[in-house]
């Protein structure tokens, strides 16, 4: 991706009944940046990443992925458009290894179906062979090779985060939606997950996150925008944004003078 | 990819290993039980295999939709039946229709009304969709009884119609008729294994994850790339496809049918045999028929087993709803993976496969580090 706005959010508004969860958030979000979303509990974070993944509809406002609107669009043709995202609670799939939920990451650009699988025809055959490298090649990205025969469910609690990572990544994105992906990680794993997404971005990644670790924002982030009772109030630098009155307040709820 | 992992993915491999030595037991079957006097056995072992062969076509489908794809059917008897009277119609209707010909026009009716129903109907979700496929069972039953012209009432096909034959005519292919129990035998069980190889090859593929995701979580699934209404669909039109398929089989083996044979106890009966076999076990539909197809004669056959047990007790049919529902109940709480889930959990207990496991992650650790 070149330099021009791969996401572009537009007035998007949502209300749940009479409570407006999202009001006119806009921003875009630069190929090849690291984004992020910061703001206290309830600020419309998740919703607003629900709204950008298809899972809900907004009341109100565009979204353009890749120049194309994405209002409507159900999730997995927006993750075959190359916008992925993991989840806040893990959602790792039950009963499958390490490498199935990497393979089902290769879902949306792979295409075999019942007909050519249950006949075992050779383009599925091929997909396959395909499928489990690539799926094995991003496990090996994130270091969990040697775990790939293991029941997903059963790693530790960061390396389920890291497969959920992998997952998102088998899908060879170009934009990648990070819904508070250091929750419950200890500060070694944090660590370890800020220089993953860091060569992440230098391969040309882009990244959008929703964080409550500040360290962990601060320490990658090329802008960061908040939102406080779903409207953008501060958006900058880590710089900018972290000595903004408006931020302190929303955070710490008192008056900066 | 190097080969070591290969080997270990290719645990498909080993299920079809286990499809041959499945199909070389079942094909001995005739061989072995004739050897056993029938004074001791009290069964028709053979003729008991045929049906568990018929009802086996569907529930491989159902356990694929239910326990793979985790959607619910209440209703599948109706698929059933639909494969059933198509061809029993069309072959007593018209003698000359090949009977093979019949028995596809079921399958894909069967298909066709399974995609018109499953669109609406498999938006809905766990409770309500069992509710829906309950609906559909009811009125698949009430059609099949009232429809009197076409399917011959309560009487049933033939003889409730106003045709010439005097039964379904028995399944020919080739010119090859498929007319006795044994015979029968073989092409019911040729058939319950093809349907399990493509089975095999569907649960081990891109299509078999993207049902197992479904399964396991909707949301995520959705977010993965995976068309989530679309494989509901499909998997449910695919397993009214193999249950109408059974369908067929039994209306030329049994030669005449009637609705009785596709009751709301008859979906039921399935949906047992999936539990308790193992729902989203391989080989948990096999399991889960022909334990539960035995279970009537088992029953029947105790009295000359053991002398003393009272006649009523022999009745099954007096009783048999009360003991599906019981064995759902007992299964759902202290065994919800099922029989085959236990064998399975067994033979892996000998430890050899585990131990190859553990060597091959050894062997990978030290590769490349």
């Amino acid at each position: 991706m070149g330099n021009e706005h791969i996401l572009e959010i537009k007035s998007i508004s949502k209300l749940f009944g009479g409570l407006a969860a999202l009001e006119e958030v806009s921003f875009e979000v630069t190929g090849g940046e690291i984004k992020a979303v910061i703001g206290p509990n309830g600020a419309g974070k998740t919703t607003l990443f629900d709204v950008l993944t298809g899972i809900i509809k907004p009341t109100s406002g565009r979204v353009m992925l890749k120049e194309r609107s994405i209002i409507g669009l159900r999730p997995d043709q927006i993750t075959a458009m190359g916008m992925i995202r993991t989840f806040q609670t893990i959602q790792l799939f039950e009963g499958m290894t390490v490498l199935e939920n990497a393979m089902v990451g290769c879902h949306s650009r792979t295409n075999s179906g019942f007909m050519s699988t249950s006949l075992r025809l050779p383009s599925a055959r091929r997909e396959e062979k395909r499928i489990q490298e690539e799926a094995m090649a991003v496990l090996e990205d994130v270091g969990l090779e040697t775990r790939a025969l293991e029941t997903g469910t059963n790693l530790p609690y960061g390396q389920q985060r890291m497969l959920e990572l992998a997952r998102a990544l088998a899908s060879e994105p170009d934009i990648l939606l990070l819904d508070e992906p250091a929750a419950g990680l200890n500060q070694y794993e944090t660590d370890e997950l800020s220089s993953l997404l860091s060569r992440f971005r230098q391969r040309g990644l882009t990244i959008l996150i929703v964080e409550h670790d500040m360290g962990l924002v601060m320490q990658i982030s090329d802008e960061v925008v908040v939102l406080d009772y779903g409207e953008v109030i501060a958006r900058g630098t880590p710089e900018v944004v972290q000595n903004d009155p408006r931020v302190i307040e929303a955070y710490l709820g008192i008056e900066a003078d | 990819m190097d080969r070591k992992l290969e080997k270990g993915r290719s645990s498909g491999r080993g299920d079809y290993r286990t499809l041959l030595i499945v199909a070389a037991f079942i094909f001995l079957v005739p061989a072995w039980s004739r050897m056993i006097p029938g004074e001791v056995l009290h069964m028709d072992i053979v003729n008991v295999m045929v049906f568990a062969g018929i009802y086996a076509c569907v529930v491989i489908g159902l356990n694929l939709l239910v326990g793979y794809g985790g959607q619910i059917s209440l209703g599948h008897a109706a698929f059933f039946g639909i494969g059933a009277y198509t061809t029993a119609i069309l072959c007593t209707r018209f003698a000359w229709f090949p009977t093979w010909l019949g028995a596809l026009s079921g399958v894909l009716l069967a298909g066709l009304i399974g995609w018109l129903v499953g669109v609406p109907v498999l938006r809905l979700k766990g409770n309500y969709l069992a509710m829906a496929t309950l609906g559909l069972g009811e009125i698949a039953f009430i059609l099949f009884t009232q429809l009197k012209g076409l399917t011959g009432g309560t009487i049933g096909i033939p003889q409730g119609l106003n045709v010439s034959v005097s039964e379904i005519p028995p399944l020919s292919v080739f010119g090859f008729k498929f007319d006795s129990d044994i015979k029968f035998f073989f092409l019911a069980w040729a058939i319950v294994m093809l349907l399990m190889l493509l089975n095999i090859n569907i649960i081990r593929s891109r299509v078999g994850r993207g049902l197992r995701a479904l399964h396991s979580s909707e949301i995520a699934a959705d977010a993965m790339g995976v068309n989530t209404s679309r494989y509901k669909t499909q998997v449910f039109v695919l397993s009214a496809m193999f249950a109408a398929l059974g369908g067929a089989l039994f209306a030329h083996f049994q030669r005449y049918i009637n609705p009785e044979s596709f009751v709301f106890s008859v979906s039921i009966l399935f949906i047992t045999m999936v539990v308790v076999g193992g729902m989203g076990n391989l080989w948990g539909g096999i399991v889960g028929v022909i334990v539960l197809t035995f279970l009537p004669s088992v029953i029947q056959a105790m009295p000359q087993w053991i002398p003393g047990i009272p006649a009523s007790l022999t009745n099954f049919s007096n009783y048999s709803l009360v003991l599906y529902g019981l064995l759902l109940i007992v299964f759902m709480m202290f065994m919800p993976q099922g029989i085959a889930a236990g064998l399975s959990r067994a033979s892996a207990f000998t430890g050899r496969r585990a131990k190859r496991l553990r060597d091959r992650i050894q062997a990978r650790k030290y590769e490349g580090h």
